[in-house]
């Protein structure tokens, strides 16, 4: 095996545990292209990979398949659970088909791609990175942003960027709700030039199209619960 | 001309409470913990039972007494090794100084101790100073890295915490500094909410994935902490055991914040006691009993608390505001700064304001100057030198030559309450009440 640069893994009999083993080896023995087949959507596959090579998963995969991720390129072919890239570092974690909540939570650097549509919570606590999706998103997406960037090409969820501090959201479709403290402010060409970049990074067949960047509506803080001291209280009965 | 008296309903302080809401429509923010009165049973409501004939004490200077504490023995390769069992729990850099956090490290190592990250991500210099980290995992994941979690010597998986159980953590715009807010990736300024939840998972079903998620991470190395509030103590630590983890942390509610709203440290979870009593016996229920080692945290102040925690169950306690008593909070220095935030030395609890006047629970670079590393380090070492005295010196007069073989039945109850609490006799009896 040493000095191959592409190698498959067979997991259909293995546990987490023996898959992510053999990963970790392959990558330690130099091999930088690896396709794990048959991964039965086993819970955290790819987790913690901290080199730059691309991991292919030939199926779904469960829960945090990614997560911890810096610098690791991973590519599922089908559908994945929750959790999938939280806490990603640097790197790209793309999903073909839909993925469960939680998405992108806590993401702090790189970029995930979804395909199909994501759950509830997409890009919780967001910190950095940006996240696109070409489906819909489910309930609070972008709960409590900090930073990056968060596109939904589809409709939304409700409660829309609830709670946010500076992450900036764009949705092509229709936003069920916005969230608290959540406001919808104009596009600029910056907005458009930006949004045209990130989607240099959905190439390939895709189920789903995006609309032209322009078509987009730019969701951000008001800020106006930034501070506890804000003393208008109907700012909070309204939020709260 | 009858005696000027105030309400027992409405007393001077609920007066002020009500008036302030009144006149400002805020709640009431606050650090340091619980100020009620403790009226529930607590470990002064228990006494220990030394030698006298039908056991035989260990001479007090001569004969070895073991302090040596081994966590997470479960499932990881390499447990938790430590010479005492007094930790220093997790506290954040932001909600304390860069100054009082490397103390605590540097103390803690003197002493073959650990000490925890908190909710703010690993600082360099805690690493380097530490001899053994606990990384905290918390749903806010602020600055959470990867390296730095395959860095620390155990992971803690933070549900709750005992002040503020069921609710984030919080600190105000005056600490979120340029590096705070850096570190947080929050904008300057802002009163940063943390979220009450994880983002990633939702009860104990998918947190048993959640920690093979941490030890894959980890490569199975280092042992998983999951740690609570202390509210459903029996139900919870059962349902911790059987997501797997290897150690679980159960957090009273005498236990300390830098800031949360007043009514959750007075009003929310369960003592301290009787956490450690409901889960001690949880675990024994479910046959977990000293294969999950449990650490007990919320207002242990000395070697005492220590040892009648040890006694009734848990290998090990984390130790928070005693740890900053002892760096200088609430000491009689800079009183003109204790007077301009409205407090005195002694009567403080405006870790929240970022204006701490010994430097301790704050940002500001002239007031953090005012805590010594070195100093600082020096009295943690002698404080948890001297707690793990304490303990020892109970348990040598228990008979015994390991503090870990310290045992409910060298404990009876001296109030009716405590003995229902904690399940231990009344003095003087053999009867154990409410049982």
């Amino acid at each position: 095996m040493r000095g191959e640069t592409m190698v498959e893994i067979d997991a259909t009999k293995c546990t987490t545990r023996e898959i992510n083993a053999e990963i970790r080896r392959q990558i330690s023995e130099n091999v930088r292209e690896i396709t794990v087949r048959h991964p039965g959507a086993k819970h955290n596959l790819g987790v913690a990979l901290l080199q730059a090579v691309l991991l292919r998963i030939a199926g779904s995969v469960g829960y945090y398949c990614g997560a911890l991720n810096d610098g690791a390129t991973v590519e599922v072919e089908g559908s994945a659970g929750w959790g999938l890239a939280e806490s990603m570092l640097s790197g790209m974690v793309r999903v073909r088909g839909d993925v469960g909540s939680g998405a992108a939570a806590a993401l702090r650097g790189g970029t995930v791609v979804i395909h199909g549509d994501a759950a509830a919570r997409l890009g919780a606590s967001i910190k950095g990175g940006q996240v696109v999706v070409l489906g819909d998103c489910g309930h609070m997406a972008a709960f409590l942003g900090q930073q990056g960037t968060l596109v939904v090409c589809g409709d939304t969820g409700p409660a829309f960027a609830d709670s946010m501090y500076a992450t900036v959201c764009y949705v092509g479709g229709k936003i069920a709700s916005l969230g608290t403290d959540a406001a919808v402010a104009p596009m600029d060409e910056g907005d458009v030039e930006k949004l045209e970049r990130i989607f240099e990074y959905v190439p390939g067949p895709s189920t789903k199209s995006h609309p032209p960047a322009s078509a987009f509506q730019k969701v951000v803080s008001e800020r106006k619960l930034w501070n506890f001291e804000q003393r208008e209280w109907r700012v909070w009965r309204e939020a709260l | 001309m009858a005696a000027l008296k105030s309400s027992g309903v409405f007393s001077q302080e609920v007066i002020r409470q009500i008036q302030t809401k009144a006149a400002t429509g805020l709640y009431e923010i606050r650090g340091f913990g619980t100020l009620r009165e403790r009226r529930w049973a607590t470990f002064d409501d228990l006494t220990f039972l030394p030698c006298s004939l039908t056991r035989i004490p260990l001479e007090g200077y001569r004969e070895k007494c073991s302090t040596r504490t081994v966590l997470g023995t479960r499932f990881a390769k390499r447990p938790v090794q430590l010479d005492i069992p007094i930790m220093i729990t997790g506290m954040s850099w932001g909600a304390l100084s860069y100054n009082a956090k490397v103390a605590l490290a540097k103390g803690a190592a003197e002493v073959g101790s650990s000490n925890t990250t908190g909710d703010g991500g690993m600082l360099s210099a805690e690493r380097k100073n530490s001899r053994t980290l606990i990384y905290e995992v918390l749903p806010s994941r602020y600055g959470i890295n990867i390296h730095h979690m395959r860095m620390a010597d155990a992971i803690e998986l933070t549900i709750g915490q005992g002040a503020k159980p069921g609710t984030g953590g919080l600190l105000l715009g005056s600490k979120v500094s340029d590096e705070i807010a850096k570190q947080r990736e929050l904008p300057i300024g802002v009163d940063q909410r943390s979220p009450a939840r994880h983002p990633d998972f939702l009860g104990p079903d998918d947190m048993i994935i959640k920690v093979e998620e941490l030890r894959e991470a980890t490569d199975w190395e280092v042992p998983i902490f999951i740690k609570m509030g202390a509210t459903r103590v029996y139900d919870d630590v059962k349902l911790a055991a059987k997501a797997g983890a290897d150690v679980i942390v159960v957090d009273g509610m005498e236990g300390g914040t830098g800031a949360s709203p007043s009514i959750f440290q007075e009003h929310t979870g369960i003592p301290t006691l009787a956490a450690v009593c409901e889960a001690r016996q949880a675990l024994q229920d479910i046959g977990l009993y000293g294969e999950v080692q449990l650490i007990i945290a919320g207002g242990i102040r000395d070697g005492v608390d220590a040892a009648k925690s040890i006694a009734l169950g848990a290998d090990a306690c984390y130790i928070g505001t005693a740890a900053l008593i002892g760096l200088n909070c609430n000491r009689p220095i800079y009183e003109e700064d204790y007077r301009a935030l409205g407090a005195a030395p002694g009567a403080c609890h405006h870790c929240h304001t970022g204006r701490c006047p010994v430097g301790i629970a704050t940002q500001d670079a002239d007031l953090m100057q005012r805590l010594d590393i070195d100093e600082a380090a020096e009295r943690t070492r002698n404080l948890l030198h001297v707690m793990t005295l304490e303990i020892q010196m109970i348990a040598r007069s228990c008979g015994k030559s390991d503090v870990h073989h310290l045992e409910p039945e060298d404990l009876v109850a001296l109030t009716i309450e405590a003995s229902a609490t904690s399940g231990l006799p009344l003095a003087g009896t053999r009867r154990v009440f409410g049982r």
